[in-house]
């Protein structure tokens, strides 16, 4: 009986869809807004990466928000899983030899990988949420393969925060000393596509990039520990 | 056929959107369900994205010096998506730690016994 | 003068702050969200007289606005950023000495980072930042809900979390149809682009936002999860989810009903809806035995009231609408918060453990009265003049269709009148009559419900004090031309 109403739904939403689809077809002629950034994304931001560019600089303060999001998924999951104690004390049971080595081998290089993704966020594909997800599964390497090691949580903490303040600090001295806006690009521009160009991108996507990472091993922590 | 093939990624995109709400809507496992939320969200985003693309267009990244500007896809929709999936995760994130204290208070993740709070 | 943006940005700055002054010393975090109120207070309240001259637009980044998000500050959005502020800041003093058990730290960062969600979707001017915001303001109020851990906590916050989602992603989809066609995501430039509601490429999505808006707002089909999730909450939490989260939800649905999309039509809709929001609310909240319960069910039937009101389409309507909302922010908080500590002490939360205790605890039992009393109507207090306001816009209209509606949510509120009633009399009349020793919860909890009874009985006296920010907040719905104008010059 729910399937039936449930199907009967679905049929009248697509109905409704389908009708509302025909006025975009796929693979049509550019908006107007989108336009504008590619003509003039280069000149006021200085990043060769335009979809950075519209991500940090002109549509800055939702990126603002999903950092915000990102935190509170962390500190919802500790206050869900707080008062959970955890009752069995498991015997760990020790990794092989080759397991072991291979993780330790592999850790700094995928640490290095995500770093230069951050790091260069501005010129190549990816950026701060994409390089700090590749941290945390660094991390999660080393959680599964040479059990028994875990972070240090109050620096898990501090990171996180200090990520986070940066990101605000940078906004605020936007708004008090650069073109008395909030988020505006202050510093000098520099040349295009060589790393130390496109003013506060590159700082606030090295200061993102630490935050995710030690936000995602901090979920990662929480739920092996209490669980 | 040629509607088909001109409209795969929606197609694509809706299907996804539909068997996630179908998932949602009837099936009575706690983890069935917040994988139809992932389902649900991964077709939102595969849809956002269609909607920006152009024909023979390619990414929106200057790399080297003069290239086209005529030939470039939409930039708003990808920087939109990215933080839809954070949004995701942050939302998976909390509904799988709810999911683990309610097996623990349960002993079972079946919506069905799941009924203590009623009229 | 001062950047509205910091009404956002300061709470935003301590919330990510608040750890680290947790490493430091655990004392003082729960004395910030006091003091970041406070200061947010201030600053809405100083702002009022500037923005009811000039809306202020704040461009964020220097970019002109559909190139760039901006925000929009008018009477509507200072109104309630302040009465989120005011709210906050009572109920952050409250849960000074509420919160003694949990995670404390984690209350205090998820609490402001729900306020500041808020503020964010009240002053936004962008589709896909209200998105952002209200995701805060949502996924803040799962985790709160959650807070004590419980059976009834998890199971509401699993069940609010699925619908709330569920309800996000339609708001999203909604959003992306709009952008494949109009190709802009500022709400003034999608509102310049729409002229009628009647071709089915505008009406579909405006269904799919109305509906995502909708399960936050508690309108009837989709508030299945509220009566859980507000009985399960701590007392302050369930005080600061009826009192500013729906509210919020609703202003989000009427901005888009009135501003962007001008549906004139859809309002005759609206109308029945809420008319049935209110007597489904009511009905409901008669027959319950929990009393937490029973204040969610009459949160549900004061937002079907606020419905009815703003769907009036007229000045005074709008304006009444409003008022409500203030009146019923303040009353529910009141209710809510004098109902924490009464659980509290009696150790359960059905009604008929409550008989008697007006005499053990007098204060709280009389704050108690006032929020109700506030709230089903009655004369010296603000539930009387808005209630009055939304009966004479109902009659000024001329129209016999809402003349008989007043008549059903006259009847509404005579439901509304026995369920308290019923409570009050268990409290004051009932029991043992000797005297026993008083037992009464801790000033530090009893001076923000104090404020509470002030506001609502000098509101309810003078209600000319609030007219002319009320008149310029129903304009501001009213003429979206103005609006347009405003922003895109």
């Amino acid at each position: 009986m729910k399937k039936i109403i449930s199907l009967i739904l679905l049929f009248i939403i697509c109905l409704g869809i389908i009708f509302c689809l025909q006025k975009i077809p796929f693979g049509a002629a550019k908006t107007k807004v989108g336009n504008y950034y590619i003509d003039n994304g280069r000149e006021e931001t200085g990043a060769a990466n335009i979809v950075t560019s519209v991500v940090l600089n002109y549509r800055g303060f939702d990126t603002l928000g999903e950092v915000t999001i990102l935190f509170l998924a962390a500190m919802g999951l500790g206050t869900v899983l707080a008062t959970l104690h955890k009752k069995d004390k498991r015997q760990i049971e020790q990794a092989s030899l080759i397991l072991k080595t291979g993780c330790r081998f592999l850790f700094p290089l995928i640490l290095l990988f995500g770093a230069y993704i951050f790091f260069h966020g501005h010129l190549t594909p990816g950026g701060g949420f994409q390089g700090g997800a590749i941290i945390a599964s660094a991390f999660l390497l080393v959680y599964l393969g040479c059990r028994g090691r875990k972070i240090n949580e109050t620096s898990s903490k501090l990171t996180e925060s200090i990520g986070g303040l940066v990101f605000l600090i940078m906004g605020l001295i936007g708004l008090t000393l650069g073109g008395h806006y909030f988020l505006s690009n202050f510093i000098p521009k520099g040349e295009i596509n060589t790393l130390f160009s496109a003013g506060i991108i590159p700082i606030i996507y090295i200061a993102i990039g630490f935050k995710v990472g030690s936000e995602l091993t901090g979920i990662i922590d929480n739920l092996m520990e209490k669980s | 056929m040629e509607f088909l093939t001109d409209n795969i990624y929606y197609i694509g995109a809706f299907g996804l959107i539909f068997i996630g709400l179908f998932i949602i809507l009837v099936k009575h496992n706690l983890i069935k369900v917040i994988i139809g939320l992932g389902i649900l969200d991964t077709g939102i985003n595969l849809f956002l994205i269609a909607i920006g693309y152009i024909n023979n267009g390619t990414a929106p990244i200057f790399s080297k010096p003069g290239l086209d500007v005529g030939n470039m896809v939409d930039p708003v929709p990808q920087a939109l998506v990215l933080t839809s999936i954070v949004i995701g995760v942050a939302i998976l994130a909390l509904a799988l730690s709810l999911a683990i204290r309610l097996y623990k208070h349960y002993g079972s993740l079946d919506l069905r016994k799941i009924k203590e709070q009623r009229w | 003068m001062v950047n509205p943006i910091l009404l956002i940005i300061v709470p935003l700055a301590f919330a990510f702050a608040l750890p680290i002054v947790g490493l430091i010393s655990k004392k003082i975090v729960k004395y910030i969200p006091v003091l970041v109120f406070l200061f947010n207070l201030i600053i809405s309240l100083l702002l009022i007289p500037k923005v009811l001259d000039q809306t202020i637009i704040v461009k964020i980044g220097g970019f002109h606005p559909p190139f760039g998000i901006n925000l929009f500050v008018g009477p509507v959005g200072i109104l309630f950023s302040a009465l989120i502020a005011l709210a906050g800041l009572l109920v952050s003093v409250y849960a000074l000495s509420y919160i003694k058990e949990g995670p404390k730290e984690k209350y205090h960062i998820l609490y402001l980072l729900l306020l500041t969600g808020a503020t964010g979707v009240v002053l936004t001017g962008d589709m896909f930042n209200l998105f952002v915001f209200f995701e805060i303001l949502c996924i803040s109020s799962y985790a709160l809900v959650a807070y004590f851990g419980n059976k009834a906590g998890i199971e509401s916050s699993i069940k609010y979390l699925i619908q709330g989602s569920v309800g996000s992603s339609f708001l999203l989809l909604g959003i992306g149809l709009l952008y494949g066609q109009l190709g802009t995501l500022n709400m003034a430039d999608i509102a310049n682009q729409i002229h009628s509601i009647s071709s089915p490429s505008i009406f579909v999505p405006m269904i799919f936002i109305i509906t995502g808006l909708g399960i936050e707002a508690a309108i009837f089909p989709l508030n299945a999860w509220l009566p859980d999730a507000h009985s399960s909450a701590p007392s302050s939490i369930s005080a600061i989810l009826s009192g500013i989260a729906i509210e919020v939800g609703l202003y989000a649905v009427i901005r888009v009903i009135f501003t962007i999309f001008n549906a004139s039509s859809f309002l005759m809709f609206f109308v029945f809806l809420g008319v049935l929001t209110l007597l489904i609310g009511e009905m409901s909240a008669f027959s319950q035995k929990n009393i937490k319960r029973m204040l969610a069910y009459s949160s549900i039937g004061q937002i079907g009231l606020i419905m009815f009101a703003v769907s009036l389409n007229t000045q005074l309507g709008v304006s009444a609408g409003l008022f409500q909302m203030i009146s019923h922010t303040l009353g529910k908080g009141l209710l809510f918060l004098s109902v924490g500590f009464l659980i509290y002490k009696i150790g359960s939360m059905e009604i008929s453990s409550f008989e008697g205790i007006g005499k053990k605890m007098p204060f709280t039992s009389l704050l108690f009265t006032i929020g109700a009393f506030s709230i089903v109507g009655l004369p010296p207090f603000a539930g009387f003049a808005s209630k009055f306001m939304i009966i004479r816009a109902a009659l000024s209209t001329g129209q016999l269709l809402f003349t008989i509606l007043i008549g059903v949510i006259l009847l509404g509120t005579v439901i509304e009148g026995a369920y308290f009633f019923k409570v009050i009399q268990s409290i004051y009349f009932k029991g043992n009559t000797d005297i026993i020793k008083s037992d009464e919860a801790p000033l530090i909890a009893l001076i923000p419900m104090f404020i509470f009874a002030l506001l609502i009985v000098f509101i309810g006296v003078y209600p000319d004090f609030l007219a002319k920010i009320l008149n310029s907040a129903a304009s501001e719905f009213i003429n979206r031309i103005d609006y347009i104008r405003s922003v895109l010059g």
